[in-house]
């Protein structure tokens, strides 16, 4: 479960994030969305930890998070999954490959990272969260850079880890395909606050904004 | 004449390599971490310690090389040490001097992708040792170099190590000194070919390392 009171965040003056209140709870998985700069990416940060913030989080369990700029570190492909595991370097190993199996990437095994394309780094950023088991799963944009048939591996996988590990899921993103796709509760974000928060079907018969209006449109056709 | 200027030469080389191996040896064995630390820890004092460092950078050689004489000079605190016109105390003049060099460099590298690295770091969960490891491996090559900079910089090095060693023949002369004292004796023929040598050094010492982390499927 995770518990959002009061939740601000500021840089210097400028408030970028205000949440007074949001509950998401054990195994919902919940897409994140609004327009550029609305502060999904910053949400994401608070509730892996990472940045600092004003007000009081709650989040049992443990996290994993997929930053929006995720990094691929400059070592093979395969070093890079096993990088996190601990244990035998041929165990750790038979992990990695499985994962990259997963994510369509185990041609590439041997490859140096840094020199993957965009949606392959995407794809290798997920593998490396796979090998892991967690409460909480957050993923910023990660189909950003990915093509069709990279998204629906990325989503495919994405919902088998949540499937197995029973976790909570929240992405953020831009599609509203994926929205729909890949969660059972919407929020959506304007400069930094909540204007909308339900679930796929509600949203579609009254969204609240404009913003949501041409979100829920994208459903239709 | 010929044979014992080359068993010199041979001598001031080993002297001279020597003195830089350890120079770079201990000043980023000192300044690689505090530079990673300096740029992505969370300590009081941070601030300064980089203002300090980054200060101390502009330290010209010989400034270094008087603070190091003053200390081990008879009557100093290290008086007693006896290390005055050795090629410890070079070592430990060469050591104030790069150390600061070292710590900025290396806070710059690791301030390009420091941000993104941490984040997804924390992501995965990493403990704070494999994080820093990770750091140091991610940026080996940037760091490769900072380490090439500071034994250049050791190896060129002139003013404080002439002031602390006292380019003393068959002890404490390195390339530079002897470089400086044959051009005051006239030779410069001699003074040339002892340039030659240095850059050739360097020239080896760049070369194997670039060998050392040669991407073998990339085009840089
Ligand atoms: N480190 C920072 N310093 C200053 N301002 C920041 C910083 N990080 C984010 N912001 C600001 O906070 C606001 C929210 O940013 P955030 O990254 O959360 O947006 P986002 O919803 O993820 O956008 P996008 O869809 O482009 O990823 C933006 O206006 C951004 O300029
Ligand atoms: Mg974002």
């Amino acid at each position: 479960m995770i518990k959002c009171e009061n939740i601000l965040k500021k840089y210097s003056d400028r408030t970028v994030l205000s949440i007074p209140q949001l509950e998401i709870k054990s195994g919902e998985s919940v897409c994140l969305t609004g327009a550029n700069g609305s502060g999904k990416s910053t949400l994401l940060k608070i509730i892996a930890g990472v940045i600092p913030f004003e007000g009081k989080l709650e989040a049992q369990g443990s996290i994993l998070y997929m930053p929006q700029k995720s990094l691929c570190f400059d070592m093979s492909v395969l070093s890079n999954v096993t990088y996190s595991l601990s244990g035998k370097k041929k165990d750790k190993e038979e992990i990695a490959f499985e994962a990259l199996k997963k994510v369509g990437l185990e041609a590439l095994y041997k490859k140096n990272a840094s020199g993957l394309s965009g949606g392959e780094a995407a794809r290798l950023s997920l593998a490396r969260l796979l090998v892991h088991e967690c409460d909480i799963l957050l993923l910023d944009e990660p189909t950003g850079a990915v093509d069709i048939e990279g998204t629906e591996i990325i989503e495919n996988a994405v919902k088998s880890f949540v499937k197995e590990n029973k976790c909570t899921l929240i992405t953020a993103t831009h599609s509203p395909l994926q929205a729909k796709r890949m969660s059972d509760r919407v929020i959506m974000l304007e400069k930094g606050e909540k204007v909308e928060d339900s679930s796929p079907e509600e949203l579609l018969i009254a969204p609240k904004t404009d913003f949501g209006k041409k979100f829920v449109d994208m459903w239709r056709y | 004449m010929l044979l014992t200027m080359d068993k010199e030469l041979i001598q001031i080389i080993g002297v001279t390599l020597k003195m830089s191996f350890f120079s770079t040896l201990i000043s980023c064995f000192l300044g690689l971490p505090l530079g990673v630390l300096i740029e992505r820890g969370r300590f009081w004092g941070r601030r300064t310690l980089k203002k300090t460092a980054s200060t101390l950078m502009g330290l010209p050689p010989v400034v270094a090389g008087l603070i190091v004489y003053m200390l081990f000079t008879k009557y100093g605190i290290f008086g007693s040490l006896g290390l005055l016109f050795t090629v410890e105390v070079m070592v430990i003049a060469q050591v104030l001097l790069i150390t600061p060099v070292v710590i900025c460099l290396t806070s710059s590298v690791i301030s390009v992708s420091g941000k993104h690295l941490s984040e997804t770091a924390r992501g995965l969960s990493l403990s704070k040792g494999k994080t820093l490891l990770l750091f140091v491996f991610h940026n080996r090559r940037a760091l490769l170099s900072v380490v090439l900079t500071a034994f250049g910089r050791s190896i060129a090095e002139v003013g404080a190590v002439s002031l602390v060693g006292g380019n003393i023949q068959w002890k404490t002369r390195v390339m530079t000194t002897a470089i400086l004292l044959e051009t005051n004796k006239g030779k410069f023929t001699f003074a040339l070919a002892l340039g030659m040598v240095l850059l050739l050094i360097s020239l080896i010492v760049n070369i194997g390392a670039s060998l050392l982390t040669k991407r073998r499927d990339s085009d840089d």
